[in-house]
């Protein structure tokens, strides 16, 4: 309608004579991979693609020794090599059995201290020192000492493990506890919540956007520990397995085994984002909708 | 009913109150007018026991106020609801501590959810409420377990002219229906004349209560009306008899 006024009113001028697009031609498979992908859900997937594509190139046009870094066709069959003939899910299981149980623990443990820490005065002045001196030695400085202790299995890595997720959950569990609005616990005071319900009601749905994301945080960091404290000491799991293929050169399950850390740590955090996303549900925050 | 007597209230060495008295009869409606810093919410907060620490005395009923209790509800500036709670659970949180049955608490709720007018949206979060929907929650909030005095801190202050007004009606309507004493804080004149029966004029440095004036005009008041603008007048000359002495001081020190 306003390009047929423009003509109108303009006859003469070179700029308001209309032109005749023609219709382009684009592939019908073209359109629906780009219909695919103006999805927002979809588009994820491509940095993974081209990076994969990367990743073929330079096995097919030989810009790195196969020794270094083998075709992505050579993993898979090492990786379907490893499912079928090695006890790949076995050592999976391994690792994750010892994050879920080190989870578990070192979060009841620091949920509970952290409350009681920042619930009474006295109990933090109990225990803080003592947690804020621990907490500088690093992870991996205690595996030695507990393998001594617990040998090499399982139980001292989720110990260690424990441990490391223990920490950041209680240093913010006792932090968020102490930043939780006034206001709100006035308002339990006016409607005479006893200690019980103030903690159930008010300090523990406010505080929960802030253990959520320690627990997303620490989950991470200490699923890239069981890595580390298979292949410092271990029979069994992931790390042990990298570690392994390091020694023997074998680059393909080496990179299995990364492929698979990384997955699992997606998925590992995705679940947890699933909880979050729940339990979260009243909050109406930033939709992240700007661009 | 309520009987303030001689309260006043120090922070270290500044006085945020000094010597404040104040009645309110059964069912009557008391707003208390000032300008800010005049010890208003003080005051209000003493009588509400979130602030214990003040020498004269405040009884309700004849009976000492030592703390908080569901006796006196009390609605804060801001809706202060729970986010994490859909609006039934935040009025319903009111009645968690008394020792009524569940099918009791549960018709409490549904009838206080009816009078401010939310039917509909008992399971929405507060996220998705207006301001004045969320206003009126908190209104529900310190109504649900039928307290004999009803204590407003300035609760319609944030909201726009046209809610307010439609907030104040519903105030006075909410008033008649559950026949309890209310204590409103507002710095709003119109507002004042428009709802009480009693005016509390306060003034600042100290804080103290300087004049109560009477509201003899029949319901539903007209603000329109000559009589209305008259004790408008009143109100503020109180307010400004005030100012001008405060005025006269700094120029005798001059």
């Amino acid at each position: 309608m306003g390009k047929q006024l423009g003509f109108v009113q303009l006859p003469q001028t070179a700029l308001s004579v209309p032109t005749v697009s023609m219709p382009k031609v684009v592939p019908m498979t073209l359109l629906k991979i780009r219909a695919f992908f103006a999805e927002q859900r979809y588009i994820g997937i491509l940095l993974p693609l081209f990076i994969l594509c990367l990743w073929q190139a330079s096995a097919t046009f030989k810009w790195i020794e196969p020794v270094f870094l083998p075709a992505p066709i050579k993993v898979i069959e090492a990786f379907w090599y490893m499912l079928t003939q090695q006890d790949l899910l076995l050592d999976i299981w391994a690792s994750v059995f010892i994050i879920a149980q080190a989870f578990a623990y070192g979060t009841l443990l620091g949920v509970g201290l952290g409350f009681a820490a920042g619930l009474s005065r006295k109990a933090e002045m109990f225990f803080s020192g003592t947690i804020n001196t621990l907490r500088h030695i690093p992870t991996v400085a205690w595996i030695p000492l507990v393998v001594i202790w617990l040998g090499l299995g399982a139980p001292a890595k989720i110990v260690v493990l424990a441990k490391s997720i223990f920490i950041p959950v209680f240093l913010n569990t006792l932090q968020a506890i102490r930043g939780v609005d006034h206001n709100y616990i006035e308002l339990a005071q006016a409607l005479k919540l006893n200690k019980r319900q103030l903690v159930r009601r008010v300090v523990l749905p406010a505080i929960l956007p802030v253990v959520m994301v320690t627990l997303r945080y620490s989950v991470g960091l200490s699923w890239a520990l069981v890595v580390v404290a298979e292949g410092i000491s271990g029979l069994e799991g992931l790390g042990f397995l990298i570690f392994r293929a390091q020694n023997l050169l074998m680059t393909d399950q080496l990179l299995v085994c990364m492929v698979l850390i990384g997955v699992i740590g997606f998925l590992l955090d995705r679940l947890l984002l699933a909880v979050q996303n729940h339990l979260l549900r009243w909050q109406r925050g930033f939709g992240g909708r700007y661009a | 009913m309520l009987e303030v007597r001689g309260v006043t209230r120090r922070f270290g060495d500044f006085t945020a109150l000094r010597d404040a008295s104040l009645d309110v009869g059964a069912g009557e409606f008391v707003t208390i007018v000032g300008a800010s810093g005049c010890g208003k919410t003080t005051l209000l907060r003493l009588i509400a026991g979130l602030d214990k620490d003040y020498t004269g005395s405040i009884t309700l009923n004849g009976e000492r106020i030592v703390g908080t209790s569901l006796e006196r509800g009390i609605v804060f500036q801001e809706p202060r609801l729970l986010p994490w709670l859909v609006l039934w659970d935040n009025i319903a949180i009111a009645l968690d501590n008394t020792l009524l049955s569940a099918e009791t608490k549960k018709e409490a709720v549904a009838a206080q959810i009816a009078l401010v007018g939310l039917t509909g949206f008992e399971n929405a979060y507060p996220a998705a409420l207006s301001g004045g929907m969320a206003q009126r929650a908190a209104i529900a909030r310190a109504l649900v377990g039928h307290p004999s005095i009803l204590l407003l801190d300035e609760p319609l202050g944030a909201l726009d002219a046209i809610t307010r007004m439609r907030l104040q009606e519903e105030l006075l309507r909410i008033w008649r229906h559950e026949r309890v004493s209310m204590i409103l804080v507002t710095h709003d004149v119109e507002e004042a004349v428009f709802l009480s029966q009693k005016i509390v004029v306060m003034d600042t440095g100290p804080g103290r209560v300087t004049a109560a004036i009477p509201v003899d005009l029949p319901y539903p008041r007209d603000r329109a009306s000559a009589e209305f603008g008259a004790l408008k007048h009143r109100v503020f000359t109180a307010l400004n008899d005030n100012a001008a002495l405060k005025k006269a001081e700094i120029d005798y020190l001059i």
